[in-house]
């Protein structure tokens, strides 16, 4: 028989994979697959570093200073550094033109994953109304992602919005600032919880407090933006070295996958793939499992029905999270000294429970550390000397909160593909909600009271609304549906259009809740492996 | 642009956003940047004027910056500024400098700020009065 054959190898594709694997399939995965560089000096902190290197500025800038965050660059907070280049380097064939949308793909092995922050929080049943199945079907997927990557968090508030799973480690230990956010709000959680209908607690992350699978406790090096040394916070490219142990698994990268050619009963035959040669290189597959991110996914998907019949086909509901970043000041921590030996991402989340259960509202918490301050002192609306003194004297202070809205299926929302004499390229087109200018409005003032009752003040001026496609949680084109209807999927994440083929990664879902949607994406493919292969 | 002149920029910069001295590694890298396009040399006669004045010392580049932060945010004096800011975060000698205080209280740290917050409020009208008629001038004749 042919082997399973599986397009893309970020958080969903490894996860289905490894799952088929067990369940005695052959698994062929084809990549594009840009290595990560390897960690420089592991041993050494991130202002070791600064200490130890012998061009620092190569390693925090990059060689043609590509990381250095100049005025007018658009007034995003952070830039990737250069040790992230690879998962967002580009691949010549992917081609799109986006309305609306400034869309992220990665091409790395281990997908965009790569880059994430760990923030691993399961959807419950308000989250999951709209899917054709419920927490207590997917709640033992999350247990066993949990077991397989290693995740750290606490029973406290927030499990009213995250369900407690199996496989939850202890948390880490809380920097100084976090730790005094903690406590403000214990002080006045009944406020909090009562008038506001906000619930502050630990976050839920992928980064293991012990030392677990052959992998390392976190060290608190300080050096999560810019890549964790020693694998203590996870990413795909760990399961996919497991499924390279396995002697029925191949991974072919170099690969772009192009288009599927099928049978005229609707059943997948082969996938081609494009080689960095120019060639092409077809796969027999007995089921395809498209785990390429959702544009991918769905520009296969096209390319494939335009290459058999001339159509461009339109898919509807394309949705992504709308961010917005709020930069606070906590009075409580003025004057002092960050440790700069701590983790460097959110520990802390907020929920805010609105009068309508689906639109939760998911807030993560960071306070400032070790990342570099040139993206931030510059935004400050003071001449820069001025700028820099008063960040030295705030530095300790700093937070930045990331609100996460939810977004849901609209029809004036496609992907379409376009063939012209220069090629082919994907259409993207996205429209906010009408009602979006309100809803953020309101959230923001909620927002800021909510951190002046944590004694910290947030400045109207230094929030930043994100534009759409910046957090890269794009789904719902091929929705899971109970009721079969072309360009749809069923429960199973089967195309309704073709017998044989499966999406695993976020391209079915019907919904688009506010949380991260990562660690869904790897329970639900490995659903996917379990009820249907 | 001369070596030299590189070499002058950095330092007044680094002078300006630290008081510290820097090393030959950031004035080297300093230069390194502008080699590779990412900062372009000025060719708006008021941007090179802004500049050209910054050079003269750290008082003067307060002054330019002071009225580049109001009324030319993107301008490439900005640029330099922040590439140097980049520079010494980075760089063994400088980098526990911008961190943060050493240490202090609440009260102390306040104190400060509004040192800061005055010494802008007095530095802005300075560099308005200063810089505002030359740029009228420039863009009124073209020069």
């Amino acid at each position: 028989m042919d082997p399973v054959v599986v397009v893309g190898s970020g958080a969903s594709g490894v996860h289905f994979a490894l799952t088929a694997l067990r369940k005695g399939h052959r698994v062929t995965m084809i990549d594009v697959g840009h290595a990560r560089p390897m960690p420089v000096n592991p041993a050494d902190s991130l202002n070791g570093l600064k200490q130890h290197l012998e061009d620092p500025a190569r390693y925090f800038l990059g060689e043609s200073f590509q990381s250095l965050i100049l005025p007018g660059h658009g007034s995003e907070y952070y830039g990737f550094p250069p040790s992230k280049t690879h998962v967002f380097k580009e691949c010549k064939e992917f081609r799109f033109q986006a309305d609306g949308f400034a869309p992220l793909v990665s091409f790395a092995a281990g997908g965009l994953a790569e880059a994430w922050t760990g923030g691993s929080y399961p959807f419950n049943d308000d989250d999951l109304q709209h899917f054709p199945f419920s927490y207590s079907e997917l709640g033992p997927f999350y247990g066993e992602v949990a077991r397989r990557i290693g995740l750290s968090g606490e029973n406290d508030d927030l499990a009213r919005f995250f369900p407690l799973h199996d496989g939850i480690m202890d948390p880490l230990a809380l920097d100084e600032h976090s730790a005094l956010l903690l406590e403000t709000y214990r002080k006045r959680s009944s406020y909090l919880n009562g008038q506001l209908h906000s619930f502050l607690g630990r976050a839920r992350l992928a980064t293991i407090t012990r030392d677990y699978a052959g992998r390392k406790a976190c060290d608190y090096s300080g050096r999560c933006l810019w890549g964790c040394p020693s694998d203590s916070l996870y990413t795909p490219a760990v399961t996919l070295r497991e499924c390279r142990t396995w002697p029925t698994f191949e991974y072919r990268d170099g690969l772009y996958a192009d288009h599927f050619r099928f049978d005229l009963g609707g059943r997948v035959r082969t996938l081609v793939a494009l080689d960095n040669r120019g060639g092409t290189q077809e796969f027999a597959a007995d089921r395809l499992v498209l785990a390429a991110g959702t544009l991918c996914s769905a520009g296969i998907f096209l390319e494939s029905i335009r290459r058999d019949s001339g159509k461009c086909v339109e898919l509807r509901g394309l949705m992504d999270n709308r961010q917005v970043l709020m930069p606070f000041v906590n009075l409580g921590m003025l004057g002092k000294r960050f440790e700069a030996r701590s983790y460097q991402y959110h520990q802390l989340a907020i929920g805010v429970r609105p009068p309508v259960a689906q639109d939760y509202v998911h807030g993560l918490v960071t306070t400032l550390k070790t990342a570099l301050i040139h993206p931030v002192v510059q935004n400050l609306p003071f001449d820069l000397g001025t700028s820099t003194s008063l960040f030295r004297n705030l530095h300790a202070a700093l937070g930045l909160v990331n609100i996460n809205f939810s977004d849901h299926r609209r029809e004036d929302n496609h992907i379409t593909i376009e063939a012209g004499p220069q090629g082919r390229r994907l259409l993207v087109r996205y429209r906010p909600a009408p009602d979006e200018p309100q809803r953020l409005a309101r959230m923001k003032s909620h927002f800021r009271k909510l951190l002046w009752k944590l004694n910290c003040v947030a400045p109207p001026p230094m929030t930043h609304v994100r534009p759409m496609g910046a957090s890269v949680h794009y789904a719902g084109v091929l929705p899971m549906t109970t009721t079969a209807a072309p360009l749809t999927c069923t429960k199973e994440c089967r195309s309704n259009d073709f017998e044989n083929l499966y999406f695993a990664d976020g391209t079915t879902f019907p919904h688009l809740p506010s949380k991260n949607l990562t660690f869904t994406l790897m329970a639900n493919a490995i659903r996917i492996a379990e009820q249907a292969f | 642009m001369s070596q030299s002149r590189m070499e002058r920029e950095c330092r007044v910069y680094a002078r300006y956003l630290t008081g510290q001295e820097v090393d030959r590694y950031v004035a080297g890298k300093y230069a390194g940047c502008h080699a590779t396009g990412r900062i372009a040399e000025p060719t708006e006669p008021f941007d090179c004027f802004l500049t050209d004045v910054s050079v003269r010392g750290p008082l003067w580049t307060r002054l330019a910056d002071a009225y580049a932060s109001r009324f030319r945010k993107d301008c490439v004096l900005r640029k330099k500024l922040v590439l140097t800011l980049a520079l010494l975060e980075c760089s063994p000698a400088t980098f526990e400098y911008l961190e943060g205080v050493s240490s202090g209280s609440r009260a102390g740290a306040l104190v400060r700020m509004a040192g800061d917050g005055m010494l802008f409020a007095a530095a802005l009208p300075l560099a308005i009065l200063l810089f505002f008629p030359v740029q009228l001038w420039m863009t009124v004749t073209g020069r």
